[in-house]
């Protein structure tokens, strides 16, 4: 059983070329948290549109090879940001998978959180005129807390029901 | 065929431009035989609409691979259902299936019972069919469904096995659903400015409009995520894709809309900006066809890159042009109705903050989106903007946006006091707090998940009290058993509990991304026959592998015996699938799932000795996110439900005109 399981293999890596599925003689973990760390900074341009930590080395060679190098820095005691300039100076930072913070990339993590503090900002400038128009239309307008309100809701319900059978 | 096929198409285009013509005629001069006249068109219209798709699906259905469509995407041996749902795997086809949408939408607008005899029926109908006129335009001219290849191939190409999956039957046809629906929501809203119709009619039977196409839109994005999940083998469901944040930012701009509109029936207020979120909402949705139509932006959804991306731009501009230029047109008249709180906190100020994130999520996703071009623009240097950009700057605001959700219910509309306040959030708070303080002392240290989590305990305590109360209050006055008050205290006020169990939905889906995102594991082993791999409580002993054929694609599997703290769970296949048409093979995964976390196992590769490479991952709290979605559904579907009580058709108060 076993040899024929084995021939069929043979037969399939033939019929199907998949030579390139062969594992890898040294086992390293590709899936460990610091090969994640290291790996998932670079955008893999197989487009398949993953990073390096993901994409499938058994469909895309160019992953293959780029995850082999990173193992081999790592081995040497780079740490993720040290490869991360290394890379960075080869390829530009295109090969990240996201941009950097520090020059006109900077805008792209800055421009939301600053259009959302303008924006608050003109909220409670907003709000704070309607509070004063309010205010000097009506000076003591009587509150309501919610729980009056659900009670109002229901009534009002229970009133348009009675209202309904009689209509 | 052919020729009938065809002239499904360009008799359509010319029915559209016709019905469009006659029912603005019909408007300028107040004919109504020309409106009615322009009616019927709507049914012409959606009539050629329709045989289009028969045609098409009778063509797929029966392999007739002289047509390029069916020889580009089906292939002989393809199961029937994959044949007939190649019709939106490429271009001309899922532009179709939008065009089909779109024509249903329109003719189940200008015969509604509920819009009968309303004078705002030939406006939307007319920019209904302006889209129709320019989707048809598209069909019969850029990209045409039915064109004859010179020979007759023997064969198909084939459908993308990654397509041939049944979340993929059903993911586009809701994500167009929902596309098309925001169209519906514009179109209402454009014809009640027209008209000078400041009055609350078109805002409620809009908001109805809106939460179908919202649900459509969610639906497409759930089965989206599903599907990228069990088919891609890569163990994640969102991946920031310039094409899944084109759907996202509608979406958040639609719910942005459901929320500010409760303002503007309560105080009358934000009309303008309710308004410009409806043109926004329907301005992304083209945005992002052009986005995958164009081929601007790398995206795993290739459709094949197309000049079409530049029509949708040009659509959208005149769209966005003239939504807006209607909208200043009358700014004056909607102005009119002058804005007043009662106070800084209050209901009403907690759905302005809800907008504020809504938007700003929205605005962050296309910021990010479109940041290479405008890197490239400036600087001449394309950057990638992916998944760790879009979930460091997602993250804060959406949580935010939770801690609003969490907030809001207990907040009183009009008012709330310091004394009201610390009454209502006293002991919410304080079980919140002592929360985050157990999951601390539990061992998690991760900040965002114990603040996620906690914001989400509040949450769900704020609801659990919103419910309790109303079902307190109802049982004050009526002496009903608690069940039979929750149940009358639903169904007669429809939209705020549908509401609520959305945000439960919103809540669970939450639960699952906070869990899966930050305490996955995953590891990958290469063992040999008879080995085993460990992962956590989890221990996997790799048995046999073998080779089986079904159809024209060859498997190769593996059997695994899976044990949990040394219980057996059972014994799970692993697969990867080499296709007879398609060069690249793909992973089905084995997942064991549960409530707590799934156990998401890879086959990845083998060697011939029988060694084999597995690649294994523990996701937790999926099942939560997939049963938030179900809630989801089924909040959304409460909402809009017609039930006996409330939910009345609102009676029309605007403009009179002599034309409906």
């Amino acid at each position: 059983m076993k040899k024929k399981i084995i021939f069929r293999l043979l037969l399939a890596a033939f019929i199907f070329q998949v030579s390139f599925f062969h594992v890898e003689a040294k086992e390293f973990d590709y899936k460990s948290a610091e090969f994640k760390a290291v790996a998932s900074q670079f955008a893999c341009t197989c487009g398949c549109g993953q990073d390096h930590f993901e994409c499938d080395s058994n469909t895309c060679s160019l992953t293959k090879d780029f995850k082999k190098d990173l193992v081999d820095m790592m081995n040497k005691g780079w740490d993720k940001d040290k490869i991360r300039k290394y890379y960075v100076n080869i390829y530009g930072e295109e090969i990240l998978t996201s941009p950097e913070k520090s020059g006109f990339s900077l805008t792209a993590w800055i421009l939301p959180f600053a259009v959302l503090a303008v924006a608050a900002a003109g909220i409670y400038f907003v709000i704070r005129k309607w509070v004063k128009r309010k205010r000097t239309d009506e000076p003591a307008a009587e509150h309501q807390n919610s729980e009056d309100e659900v009670e109002d809701e229901i009534l009002s319900s229970i009133i348009d029901e009675e209202r309904k059978k009689y209509l | 065929m052919y020729l009938f096929a065809n002239a499904t198409i360009y008799i359509g285009f010319a029915v559209a431009i016709y019905s469009l013509l006659i029912m603005t005629l019909g408007i300028s001069s107040k004919n109504q035989k020309l409106v009615n006249s322009g009616k019927g068109g709507m049914i012409a219209l959606f009539i050629c609409a329709s045989f289009a798709m028969l045609s098409m699906f009778y063509l797929l259905a029966t392999s007739q691979f002289q047509y390029q469509y069916v020889s580009d995407y089906t292939s002989s041996e393809l199961p029937i259902i994959y044949k007939l749902t190649a019709l939106w795997a490429g271009n001309a086809g899922s532009l179709l299936l939008w065009t089909f949408f779109l024509t249903l939408y329109a003719l189940m607008i200008a015969f509604s019972r509920k819009m009968k005899g309303n004078p705002m029926v030939p406006y939307i109908s007319a920019i209904l069919l302006a889209n129709a006129v320019f989707f048809f335009f598209i069909l019969g001219f850029i990209a045409k469904p039915f064109v004859l290849l010179d020979h007759t191939p023997i064969e198909g190409k084939g459908l993308n096995p990654m397509l041939q999956n049944p979340g993929m039957i059903i993911h586009p046809v809701t994500l167009y659903l929902g596309y098309v629906g925001l169209a519906v929501p514009f179109a209402f809203a454009m014809s009640a400015l027209i008209l000078k119709n400041v009055d609350d009619f078109w805002i409620k039977m809009t908001r109805r409009w809106t939460i179908i196409a919202w649900l459509f839109l969610s639906l497409g994005n759930i089965f989206g995520g599903q599907w990228a999940y069990e088919e891609l083998g890569w163990g994640g469901y969102w991946a920031w894709d310039p094409v899944e944040n084109a759907s996202f930012m509608p979406w958040l701009t639609a719910t942005a809309f459901l929320h500010s509109v409760m303002i503007q029936e309560r105080k009358n207020m934000l009309k303008v900006w309710n308004i410009s979120l409806i043109i926004v909402s329907y301005a992304l949705t083209l945005f992002g066809t052009f986005l995958v139509r164009s081929g601007v932006l790398t995206s795993v959804h290739a459709f094949a890159n197309s000049n079409l991306g530049l029509y949708f731009l040009i659509f959208m501009a005149i769209a966005v042009i003239g939504g807006l230029y209607v909208l200043m047109s009358r700014y004056g008249l909607l102005k009119r109705s002058v804005g007043e709180f009662s106070s800084f906190v209050s209901k009403e100020s907690s759905f302005l903050i809800n907008n504020l994130l809504l938007v700003g999520a929205a605005f962050a996703v296309f910021w990010g989106t479109i940041f290479p071009l405008v890197s490239e623009a400036v600087r001449g240097t394309k950057v990638t903007v992916g998944m760790p950009f879009f979930n460091k700057v997602e993250a804060p605001i959406l949580l935010s946006m939770m801690f609003v959700m969490a907030v809001c219910p207990l907040l009183a509309w009009q008012r709330s006091t310091v004394k009201n306040l610390k009454k209502n959030f006293m002991i919410p708070a304080i079980l919140a707090l002592l929360g985050m303080a157990l999951m601390v002392v539990l061992g998690i240290q991760k900040a965002w998940a114990v603040i996620g989590y906690g914001v989400i305990i509040l949450l769900l305590i704020t609801h659990f009290l919103e419910f309790y109360r109303g079902i307190k209050a109802r049982r004050k006055m009526t002496k009903e058993q608690p069940l039979v008050a929750l149940y009358r205290l639903m169904i007669r006020n429809r939209r705020r509990y549908g509401g609520y169990i959305v945000h439960l939905g919103i809540a669970c889906i939450t639960m699952g991304i906070i869990g899966s995102q930050n305490f996955d594991m995953e590891t990958m082993k290469t063992v040999p026959l008879g080995g085993s791999i460990e992962l956590k409580d989890y221990r996997l002993n790799y048995d046999r592998l073998d080779q089986k054929k079904e159809g024209i694609n060859d498997i190769v599997y593996a059997d695994m015996t899976v044990f949990k703290n040394g219980k057996k769970l059972g014994s799970y296949q692993p697969e990867k699938v080499f296709y007879g048409n398609w060069d690249q093979p793909s992973s089905e995964v084995a997942i064991i799932s549960s409530w707590k976390e799934d156990l998401y196992i890879v086959l990845s590769a083998w060697e011939d000795d029988g060694k084999a490479t597995f690649v294994v991952k523990i996701n937790p709290m999926m099942n939560w996110l997939w049963f938030g979605s179900f809630l989801i559904v089924i909040g959304a579907l409460f909402a809009v439900w017609n039930g006996k009580y409330g939910n009345v058709t609102p009676r029309y108060t605007g403009v009179r005109k002599e034309v409906s």
